[in-house]
């Protein structure tokens, strides 16, 4: 049996673990030299239905490490642009008889549907504002080699909240392994009602991330100016920028993260962005381990046992 | 040609009539009822036992999607659903393509509803209120209600600019015309694909705030209140809503709403992991609209329940959350599901049910419908009614076109067995009656 990886709020803490286990077995063997296991038969199709060659490339070099061979496939070049429907083309895609998929997608919830057509595993690699589960688990895996673990950690992600995936699925990865988890941002650009995300919310930067262990920024996207929610890159920068001044307000040792592509200047300042406490790098480098964990996971779970947490539609 | 329903228990709320008995129908026409058709002789008999005959129920808020997406929905295949739900009235909405805004086109749906093969029910055509309902020029309304159109609205395009919106309305109160009003401020909406809270925020979906349904209707009652045009609100959803609409009823405007059976058996929650089939305009709410929502058609601020009936082909419903088009088909589950959320749990009596379904439809649209008194409509419409029949929902089993529906797989308790529409028979499968009492 196949599991799909749609999204982290659907793990339980047992099949996290597992991920992030299997994540750094898998950087071991690779950093020493030492061989992985290989998925040898394996064809996974990369849709990529939003440009994103972060991801792409970091799931393609993870499929590469495990031998697997992968089909890419971007929007602008197939079917999709002579009107083929999503359901189409993922049925296209089963009956060419390609093994598991790989998913991004502008629209929340888009991995769901392509699950339930597809009938092998689905990894969700960023659907619409929803979730980012390999980001988050990446990095998790980058706090962990840093701090320990996670238990009892405070963690303020910082930024655009609402429209953010990666805020999302850091949140329930980290507070299912008991991080605390704070969400920072103004009142433009956290949803009204939070009830049903994990994390307590802050608009003042100061406060939403004193004494924190991890300031995790979120990328500002410029179309936020247009469509109203702020009113000036500076004015966003004068109050949510993580710099050398605000850095004060959390712990010492703190570490700052930010999924890329960075905005210098804006989210943050030469300073976090490069400092000693910055992870950016250590982000990128995981998320090849992580992917290779959640391709190897998603494939082939003879090796773990364990049964999937979340609802697999039919 | 005689036919007696037979010892069902009567609820004609246009006459305040609640009573076991018989009704005797002759020709197409209600001759007797109770007392008067004791002991009536008919040819046909039909055993009514533990059965509720009333009049036949109005929906006032139907897509049929002719002209222009039959492959969701016929005029023929419509009007079959609404014979199966119960319903020998119904109200089609004008947003068909082209929209329902020329003579020609309310004569081709009247043409087309008499034919032989629909389903034998009267279908009251609502007009665009603008030209090409795209809120700029109202519509030629006169000419549109000589053709035969009952109301008038602008239906997923609410008008937005309150001058074109008072203009309609004096137009309307002039010609006698009630509006039907879908009220959404469409700046706050647009974009939005569920109810802005808890589980939009979880699931990253852009949200349409509650703001945006009680503005526009905030506007409307203010309009309406001001020219004094009769407006009707179609699907409130939020408590907010309720209590602006039981403001003006109270200041005095010629106020009504109807809400559909998604937004009392449902909330925000039901969308679940992008079920596009709970993606409903205005959005499922939150527990507290809910148990307004009850109060209100306890208490009357809710004047009827509508199915809201939304076909869509399978092609437009088999896609991501965002891009799905909103709604679900109802025309055969809603009076099931007002017995099963609001009867059975006795926040309507059988009474108050039927008002809703029916009577109160039908005076507010002005409709020769919801009474079963003698010689006050065409012909005879009568529906009975098991109040205590079970069943599940297979999406399968209807005569829509369509096959997104909500209440697929869902238990409900009580179905329309049985509707009589002039010489027109609707009966369901499960229905007995016939072979309990025997033909004559």
């Amino acid at each position: 049996m196949f599991r799909n990886l749609l999204a982290i709020r659907h793990l339980g803490p047992e099949a996290i673990e597992e991920l992030l286990a299997l994540a750094t077995d898998f950087k071991g063997r690779i950093i020493s030299g030492k061989p992985v296991p290989e998925l040898k038969t394996q064809v996974v199709g990369m849709l990529f239905f939003e440009n994103s060659t972060r991801t792409r490339v970091s799931f393609e070099q993870a499929a590469f490490y495990l031998g697997m061979k992968t089909s890419t496939f971007s929007a602008g070049s197939s079917s999709m642009s002579k009107g083929e429907t999503l359901k189409d083309t993922i049925l296209t895609l089963r009956y060419e008889r390609l093994d598991g998929l790989v998913m991004r997608h502008r629209l929340s919830g888009a991995p769901y549907l392509a699950a339930e057509l597809f009938g092998g595993p689905v990894i969700n690699a960023g659907d619409g504002q929803h979730e980012h589960p390999t980001q988050a688990l990446g990095d998790a895996l980058t706090i962990m080699e840093r701090k320990g673990e996670l238990r009892n950690l405070s963690v303020a992600i910082v930024g655009d909240v609402e429209h953010s995936r990666v805020a999302r699925s850091n949140a329930w990865l980290l507070s299912k392994l008991g991080a605390d988890v704070r969400f920072v941002g103004p009142k433009t650009l956290v949803p009204s009602v939070m009830s049903m995300l994990p994390g307590r919310v802050y608009h003042d930067l100061a406060a939403g991330i004193a004494d924190a262990d991890v300031v995790m920024c979120l990328r500002l996207q410029k179309e936020r100016m247009m469509e109203g929610n702020l009113s000036s890159i500076s004015e966003y920068a004068a109050m949510y920028q993580v710099n050398r001044e605000t850095l004060r307000f959390a712990a010492p040792d703190c570490l700052v993260m930010h999924p890329g592509p960075l905005n210098r200047g804006v989210e943050l300042d030469d300073f976090a962005a490069d400092g000693e406490q910055s992870c950016v790098t250590a982000q990128i480098e995981n998320g090849v381990f992580v992917r290779m964990a959640a391709l190897y996971w998603a494939f082939s779970p003879k090796i773990t046992g364990a049964a999937p947490r979340h609802k697999v539609k039919a | 040609m005689r036919v007696l329903l037979q010892n069902g228990r009567i609820i004609d709320p246009s006459q305040d009539l609640d009573i076991i008995g018989n009704v005797l129908i002759e020709d197409d026409q209600v001759v007797a009822i109770g007392n008067d058709a004791k002991d009536a002789i008919a040819e046909e008999v039909y055993d009514c036992s533990r059965m509720w005959i009333t009049p036949g129920l109005v929906d006032p808020h139907v897509h049929l999607r002719e002209p222009g997406y039959t492959h969701a929905e016929t005029i023929i295949s419509g009007t079959q659903a609404a014979a199966a739900g119960g319903y020998t009235t119904i109200c089609c909405m004008p947003n068909t393509s082209p929209p329902l805004d020329t003579p020609a086109l309310v004569d081709f749906i009247l043409d087309r509803a008499a034919s032989p093969e629909a389903g034998g029910v009267f279908v009251a055509p609502v007009g665009a209120l603008t030209s090409e309902m795209k809120g700029e020029r109202i519509a030629d309304l006169a000419a549109l209600k000589r053709a035969g159109i009952v109301a008038a609205s602008d239906e997923g395009f609410p008008i937005q600019n309150s001058l074109v919106m008072m203009r309609c309305m004096e137009m309307c109160l002039q010609l006698d015309l009630p509006i039907m009003a879908h009220c959404e401020d469409m700046t706050l909406a647009e974009g939005g694909s569920m109810n802005d809270g808890a589980v939009s925020a979880m699931l990253g979906l852009q949200g349409i705030p509650r703001s945006a349904e009680e503005i526009a209707i905030m506007r409307n009652c203010i309009l309406a209140l001001n020219t004094d045009c009769q407006l009707h609100i179609m699907r409130v959803s939020t408590w907010g809503a309720v209590e602006l609409i039981r403001q003006a009823k109270y200041l005095g405007a010629r106020v009504t709403c109807e809400v559909s059976p998604m937004h009392f058996a449902f909330t925000e929650e039901a969308v679940g992991e992008f079920e596009t089939v709970y993606k409903a305009r205005p959005p499922l709410r939150t527990q507290h609209d809910v148990d307004i929502i009850l109060q209100a058609l306890d208490d009357g601020t809710i004047d009827c329940i509508a199915s809201d009936h939304s076909p869509h082909a399978s092609h437009h419903v088999d896609v991501p959350f965002e891009e799905a088009p909103f709604g679900s088909v109802g025309l055969e589950t809603t009076v099931a599901a007002t017995l099963t959320y609001l009867t059975h749990p006795g926040i309507l009596t059988p009474m108050e049910t039927i008002r809703k379904l029916s009577t109160k439809p039908a005076q507010i649209l002005r409709l020769e419908a919801g009474t079963m008194r003698p010689g006050e409509t065409p012909v005879a419409q009568v529906t009975v009614i098991d109040p205590d029949l079970e069943w599940t929902v297979d999406k399968n089993k209807s005569f829509s076109r369509s096959r997104n529906n909500a209440w697929h797989g869902l238990k409900l308790r009580g179905k329309p067995v049985l509707t009589f529409c002039g010489g027109e028979i609707y009966m369901d499968a499960q229905f007995d009656g016939s072979r309990v009492a025997g033909i004559l």
